[in-house]
């Protein structure tokens, strides 16, 4: 019997209509795809011993406690600590994924001089030639650490300058130091004591603060209840997350926070719904009502809301004075449940312009986010772990990533009352990399390095013997026997927290309304780092996922 | 017509036969262990009833997984019998000092984290929920590795189907999901993959 073309075609026919009821086909779909995830070109941790250790995220000046999952002596996941007195084991979506950043596609392990490789050692020797021919800038974005201490100085010895660039959280505290006789960094909010928070645009459900801070209070005192002990009002653009479970929403146009400050200021202040006395807003309700979209009505019922729960905050997304100004109204400054002073110590910064000219070299940290673009003439060092795109630096100089530098946590910019943490290095960094602290060094030899700034901090916390220790027990610091030892609870994962400064000690005057400010629009967690820098995590479950609001979904 | 039904059948049946019997033989490397440890021996022998004496969840909760060789020197530091694997044992491996490299048959891709601790103290699952009655075999099972990704056998479970499996069969994300669903546990994305 002849077997032709037409039994062949017949004879596949069965054949694959067998394979479509074996498991050939779904078994080795499944298979491929696990293959698929360990082709040797997508990096892998080493397999080892598991230990876990106890850090912090300094990925941003808010410190969140860290208990990072070790394998093989890389760090393979981190979660939260429920122990710590701030964060509460809540983590943002970046904090979350963090473990991954070492291993991005855009790490930096390497020098690079015009988007050209390069070495650190050439560009030590640029660096030193521009130090003898000018004047330099460098640009901190998280003050207040040792290493920050270290800039300083060194632009101090040179003869140059040190500026900080500072998130919208910070930068809303800023007007206050026109009214007050203290910096703003001195400053933070009273959130466990107030009433009602009053928010024009801040996400304070969505990644503003220290994750875990408010979310934690409204968890607490307003998750759920129809008439909540904390009530949150969101003055807001958009139906944003915030928005959404906050105990009111109020839309407004955007960009009229500034003027409805205003108006409710008048409000409350002709209609004498707060003790104070001050400087009518030269706003008239109405225009209020016109740039806001509000009616006069709804603006006045808003005031009397805001008197009718106290101790009221106002919160704002950004620098607006007109919203700091209407927390001196609601007599929020320096009052408990407000605005309060919580560091007598606390360093002035001056704030870093894009603009800078007159200068021969700009320093800039890996702190500082990648869309700070100095406007200069002169020749830009600038230290970063990831490449978060086109840059106008002439030096890109890879630093330390996740977890692979020693570093102190100061007190974060919202917060009440003062802390400190130290994060040790967990992870060796690869062999190009150096920190600014350590570049500096080398042209500067007498500058005092990092752990012995910790080491003295430490010895000043200790011999101040206030505060209480949180680490596995809450221990208050003049029970502790030696520098020694609190240096070993540090390193252990322990927070110092302070005694929260007693309130009233804050003299604050306004003696003119202070003039409308284009609102900067307020974005969400993302807006300090580049889209194309977020771990595969981050981008996997909160933007894909649309778990968390992305700055693009907020702006469509 | 009759000649086509014949050959499409034919063709059918081959196809069946290589996707249920020649497939699952060929897609799997069987290997030994390095050596032949009999669990139910050692239960005997040593007194040993409880699976954690060995397989040990440590202070900080995480799962010290296969006991290390100083354990095992504790009773074989020479040979205590006449067994090949017994030599093997001592002369390879308690007295060079190299860890036993046992090949592990609940092998999960890195990203993966399971906590044994959870699963054993506030679960309260027993061990032989998911390993059967392993501990109590007097044999040594083969190694069976999947030839195109990497992982045991062990994971898909016995069954090529999944069909009819026993509860201990698989470790596929499926299987977590499965387990979570009946005992009305949930688990987000990062419970498992932080």
């Amino acid at each position: 019997m002849k077997f032709t073309r037409r039994d062949l075609l017949v004879w596949g026919a069965g054949a694959a209509a067998g394979l479509v009821v074996s498991p050939v086909p779904w078994k080795v779909l499944d298979d491929v795809s696990i293959w698929s995830q360990n082709w040797p070109w997508i990096p892998q941790p080493a397999r080892g011993p598991v230990e876990v250790k106890q850090s912090f995220c300094t990925l941003c000046p808010n410190g969140c406690g860290l208990r990072v999952r070790m394998a093989g002596g890389w760090p393979v996941g981190v979660a939260g600590v429920s122990s710590h007195p701030i964060s509460r084991g809540a983590l943002c979506p970046l904090g979350f994924a963090a473990h991954q950043l070492n291993w991005h596609p855009r790490r930096l392990h390497a020098a690079q001089h015009h988007g050209e490789p390069s070495s650190l050692s050439e560009a030590q020797a640029a660096f030193a030639k521009a130090c003898g021919e000018g004047s330099i800038v460098i640009i901190d974005g998280y003050p207040g650490r040792a290493a920050s201490s270290v800039l300083k100085t060194f632009a101090e010895k040179q003869g140059g300058t040190y500026r900080v660039v500072t998130s919208s959280e910070s930068r809303a505290l800023a007007p206050y130091e026109a009214w007050i006789d203290a910096p703003s960094s001195s400053l933070g909010y009273d959130l466990e004591n107030a009433q009602t928070v009053v928010s024009f645009g801040a996400p304070m459900l969505d990644g503003w603060g220290t994750p875990g801070r408010f979310t934690w209070l409204w968890a607490e005192r307003a998750g759920g209840m129809t008439d909540p002990q904390l009530r949150l009002i969101q003055i807001d653009s958009s139906f944003s997350r915030t928005a959404a479970r906050a105990w009111q929403w109020v839309p407004i146009r955007d960009g009229s926070e500034s003027a409805l400050a205003s108006g409710l200021a008048r409000v409350l202040l002709e209609q004498k719904l707060v003790p104070a006395h001050g400087p009518i807003p030269p706003i008239a309700l109405s225009e209020v009502a016109a740039q806001t979209g509000l009616s006069a009505d709804a603006i006045q019922d808003l005031a009397r809301t805001f008197v009718s729960h106290l101790p009221v905050l106002a919160i704002a997304g950004d620098n607006d004075p007109a919203i700091a100004a209407l927390n001196i109204v609601l007599g929020s400054v320096g009052a408990r449940g407000g605005i309060v002073r919580r560091s007598k110590n606390a360093e002035s910064y001056v704030a870093a312009d894009a603009d800078i000219p007159n200068a021969r070299a700009v320093l800039i940290d890996g702190s500082v986010p990648w869309d700070f673009a100095p406007q200069t003439e002169a020749e830009v060092f600038r230290f970063a772990a990831w490449d978060g795109g086109p840059s106008q630096s002439d030096w890109l100089l890879p630093s330390p990533g996740f977890l692979e530098a020693l570093t102190d946590v100061p007190t974060a910019p919202t917060l009440s009352v003062e802390t400190y943490a130290v994060a040790p290095a967990l992870v060796r960094p690869p062999s190009e990399v150096m920190s600014i602290e350590q570049f500096l060094s080398v042209a500067e030899p007498t500058l005092i390095p990092v752990d012995k700034i910790i080491h003295s901090r430490c010895e000043e916390l200790f011999r101040k013997h206030s505060g209480t220790l949180y680490g596995q027990e809450k221990t208050p610091v003049a029970k502790i026997a030696s520098v020694q030892k609190l240096e070993e609870e540090f390193s252990k994962g322990a927070v110092w927290v302070d005694e929260p400064s007693p309130s009233g000690s804050m003299r604050c005057e306004l003696k003119e309304w202070p003039a409308a400010t284009p609102a900067s629009r307020v974005e969400s967690w993302t807006t300090e780092w580049p889209i194309a820098v977020l771990p595969p995590l981050a981008t996997k479950l909160y933007i894909e996922s649309n778990l968390r609001e992305a700055p693009e979904r907020r702006n469509a | 017509m009759r000649r086509n039904l014949v050959v499409f059948l034919f063709g059918l049946v081959v196809a069946l036969f290589v996707g249920w019997v020649a497939f699952p033989q060929a897609l799997y490397v069987k290997k030994h262990q390095p050596l032949d440890f009999l669990h139910k021996t050692h239960a005997e022998k040593s007194g040993v009833a409880d699976c954690s004496e060995c397989h040990t969840i440590r202070e900080d909760g995480t799962f010290a997984g296969l006991p290390p060789m100083e354990k095992c020197a504790g009773c074989h530091s020479d040979r205590i019998g006449e067994s090949k694997a017994e030599a093997t044992l001592v002369n390879d491996y308690i007295k060079t000092g190299h860890e036993t490299p046992w090949l592990v048959y609940s092998q999960q891709p890195p990203n993966v984290w399971f906590s044994h601790a959870i699963h054993v103290k506030r679960a309260k699952l027993t061990c032989t929920e998911c390993h059967a009655a392993y501990g109590e075999s007097d044999q040594v099972r083969l190694y069976e590795v999947n030839r195109i990704s990497g992982y045991s056998r062990d994971i898909w479970g016995h069954s090529i189907s999944r069909l009819r499996r026993a509860p201990h069969e698989g470790m596929k994300m499926s299987d977590c999901e499965g387990c979570h669903a009946k005992h009305n546990v949930e688990v987000g994305c990062l419970g498992c993959h932080e």
